[in-house]
């Protein structure tokens, strides 16, 4: 079995008295250990998609399974725990909490698992070794340049070891060189073993990926 | 129980960090719980205080005047009270220790050397000193020949030696009461002022017999008499039997109103209450508008805050949260902020009864149950105020939220 497996989805966005279909029947399968870029215009859906494929969001029909489970029909707290357990989530803008620590925005998903175990915070601090911020757990993200802040992200998005990492245009607020360093990162996490699904518009990026997605209108084109 | 734990401590971490609001909040709300837990203070005070003054007063006795109570409602004591009545009394009442007869004349000027002051003189028996229980600390007391033999002697209060005599000890001085020199034979132990703010120390005792004969001319009417009784627990049942004995004797038809009155320990707690009354209906009423705009205060910040957190709840909700993990740590901040609110106006409650004690020599009396009041409210204020903000936070929806 895939990892993923979206069958017809289709996403419709209700705003006053218009219907806007943004994503038209849309079949992908991503498998363990892919590492996959979907890339497309402005405004083509791929956030959209993202965030159905990170279960932030419900289609508005068709199939979809993460990790064996039928994911389409689930309730808001079931969801919770499927991001929880199976997703991470890497943002272009970073998104830390501004007035947490480094080493506390690493540890924000394990607050939400179900199953407490130990030695979490170990393994966050190992995560920053990795990234190579071990230096810098107590420092605040405003403390951080914009490639050491995408680093802290990534750690976040691993601490509790999903099966997905999605990254949604990550180098977008990067320069070149550093752009290059996170998705070196991101590459190493694929050759450990997690599924990585990236978001860009640069071609430079994608070229990291396995097999590259393209996306028009709400429509997988190839 | 692990996550709720960890939950609180991020409420924690935002009550920290979210200094502004987290200031605004606790000051309101330590307002209101200052002005709320003074009251309860203030409640537990006049009771304490009540309780005092009926230890004082003595809880076994009752007070007879002569005048129906609207002859004491108009601030005149008519006299119905014979010396007789009170003699019967005393025979009749086996139930009963000491009845004293008591008769009192009001602003009588006195004077010792060059020294004037108008002052209260109660004519009573050499029981007077135990029927108030107002033991003589200088000197002794009066006695019953005294009293047979009219005699020129006197007890004097501690006020009314301190405005004659000054230091000088009073004991065996001269002091002319009206035309008549009295011999100071002992000085009562000090005793304060009554809640209503009366001197009790201003005041010299005299035989009854001397008072009545040498200064008022009368030979039946008294003021009243004072019984106590060996039982306390049955004071009101003695209360009816001492009001339907002078009813009889005073041959009152039934319908018609007492031309005397009883005054129980009961009525002096009456009256206190009623004292304390209006300053706990004022600070009752300021306490609870002032919570109730801490609340709203509360509230509005909250609202604010999650406004401006919408991308914190994102990314909360993109890590794993659920709703009631937002909700709680919304919660578990308001509870937070109002606990910290309660502590410090619980502080400030304990400042200004201090102030309140010393500037209007208020009873004011601290237990944890003024303590308990001010935290289980705080937490509903918390709660109350804090759920709606809270709701609101759990029911963003992740995608809106974490676009901010
Ligand atoms: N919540 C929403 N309500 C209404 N319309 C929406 C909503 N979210 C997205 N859209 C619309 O759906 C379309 C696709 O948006 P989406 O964010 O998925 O594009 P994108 O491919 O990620 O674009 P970009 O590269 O600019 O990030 C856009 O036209 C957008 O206006
Ligand atoms: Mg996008």
């Amino acid at each position: 079995m895939p990892l993923c497996l979206m069958e017809n989805i289709r996403k419709t966005f209700h705003t006053g008295a218009i219907d806007v279909e943004v994503l038209k029947n849309i079949n992908l399968r991503l498998e363990r250990s892919e590492f996959v870029a979907i890339m497309g215009t402005s405004g083509s859906g791929k956030t959209t998609l993202m965030n159905i494929i990170g279960c932030l969001d419900t289609p508005t029909s068709g199939r979809y399974v993460l990790a064996d489970k039928e994911v389409s029909h689930l309730s808001d707290d079931e969801l919770s725990v499927i991001r929880n357990e199976h997703i991470g989530f890497v943002f272009q803008n970073f998104y830390l909490l501004p007035y947490a620590t480094v080493l506390e925005n690493v540890l924000l998903p394990t607050l939400y698992i179900e199953k407490q175990k130990d030695n979490r915070e170990q393994q966050a601090v190992d995560l920053l070794q990795l990234v190579g911020l071990k230096e810098r757990i107590r420092f605040k993200p405003n403390q951080l340049s914009g490639g050491e802040q995408q680093r802290v992200a990534i750690a976040r998005a691993l601490v509790n070891d999903p099966d997905l990492l999605l990254a949604d245009e990550p180098t977008g607020q990067l320069d070149s060189k550093t752009a290059e360093e996170i998705m070196n990162l991101l590459r190493e996490m694929n050759t450990r073993g997690k599924t990585v699904l990236v978001i860009t518009h640069d071609q430079n990026v994608a070229a990291y990926a396995q097999r590259t997605v393209q996306i028009k209108d709400g429509t997988i084109i190839e | 129980m692990d996550r709720l734990l960890k939950i609180i401590s991020q409420s924690l971490k935002a009550v920290k960090a979210f200094k502004l609001r987290t200031l605004f909040c606790i000051l309101s709300v330590a307002l209101g719980i200052a002005s709320i837990s003074v009251i309860v203070a203030a409640t537990e005070g006049a009771y304490k205080k009540a309780l005092e003054i009926v230890a004082m007063f003595g809880p076994d006795a009752l007070l007879v005047f002569g005048g129906g109570e609207e002859a004491r409602a108009t601030g005149q004591r008519m006299k119905t009270i014979t010396l007789d009545d009170i003699e019967t009394a005393r025979q009749a009442f086996f139930s009963a220790y000491l009845v004293v007869p008591m008769t009192a004349m009001r602003d009588v000027t006195v004077s010792h050397r060059d020294k004037k002051y108008q002052t209260l003189i109660v004519g009573s028996t050499s029981d007077y000193s135990r029927a108030w229980t107002w033991p003589v600390v200088q000197g002794s007391d009066f006695t019953e020949e005294d009293v047979k033999g009219l005699r020129n002697v006197g007890l004097i209060g501690q006020f009314l030696a301190r405005e004659l005599f000054g230091d000088i000890d009073p004991v065996g001085k001269y002091v002319l009461v009206r035309r008549i020199p009295v011999q100071i034979v002992g000085v009562l132990s000090e005793r304060g002022t009554t809640p209503a703010g009366d001197r009790l120390d201003d005041r010299m005792i005299i035989p009854i017999t001397t008072l009545m004969r040498k200064l008022q001319n009368e030979t039946t009417y008294v003021s009243g008499l004072r019984i106590r009784f060996y039982d306390q627990k049955n004071l009101d049942f003695h209360a009816e039997e001492v009001r339907a004995f002078l009813r009889g004797r005073h041959r009152i038809p039934e319908g018609e109103p007492d031309d005397f009155t009883i005054i129980s320990p009961k009525e002096i707690i009456k009256f206190l209450v009623a004292l304390t009354g209006s300053l706990v209906v004022f600070l009752g009423v300021t306490g609870v508008i002032s919570l109730v705009i801490a609340g709203f205060v509360l509230a509005n910040l909250f609202l604010l805050s999650v406004r401006e957190r919408t991308r914190e709840i994102g990314i909360r909700r993109a890590a794993g949260a659920r709703k009631r993990d937002i909700l709680f740590q919304f919660l578990g901040e308001a509870v937070v902020i109002t606990t910290l609110g309660g502590i410090f106006g619980l502080a400030l409650a304990l400042l200004s009864s201090k102030l309140l004690m010393y500037i209007a020599q208020f009873p004011i009396y601290f237990s944890w149950k003024a303590f308990a009041v001010g935290m289980i409210l705080s937490w509903i204020v918390g709660i109350g105020f804090g759920l709606q903000p809270a709701n609101r936070a759990a029911n963003l929806k992740p995608i809106e939220a974490i676009r901010g």
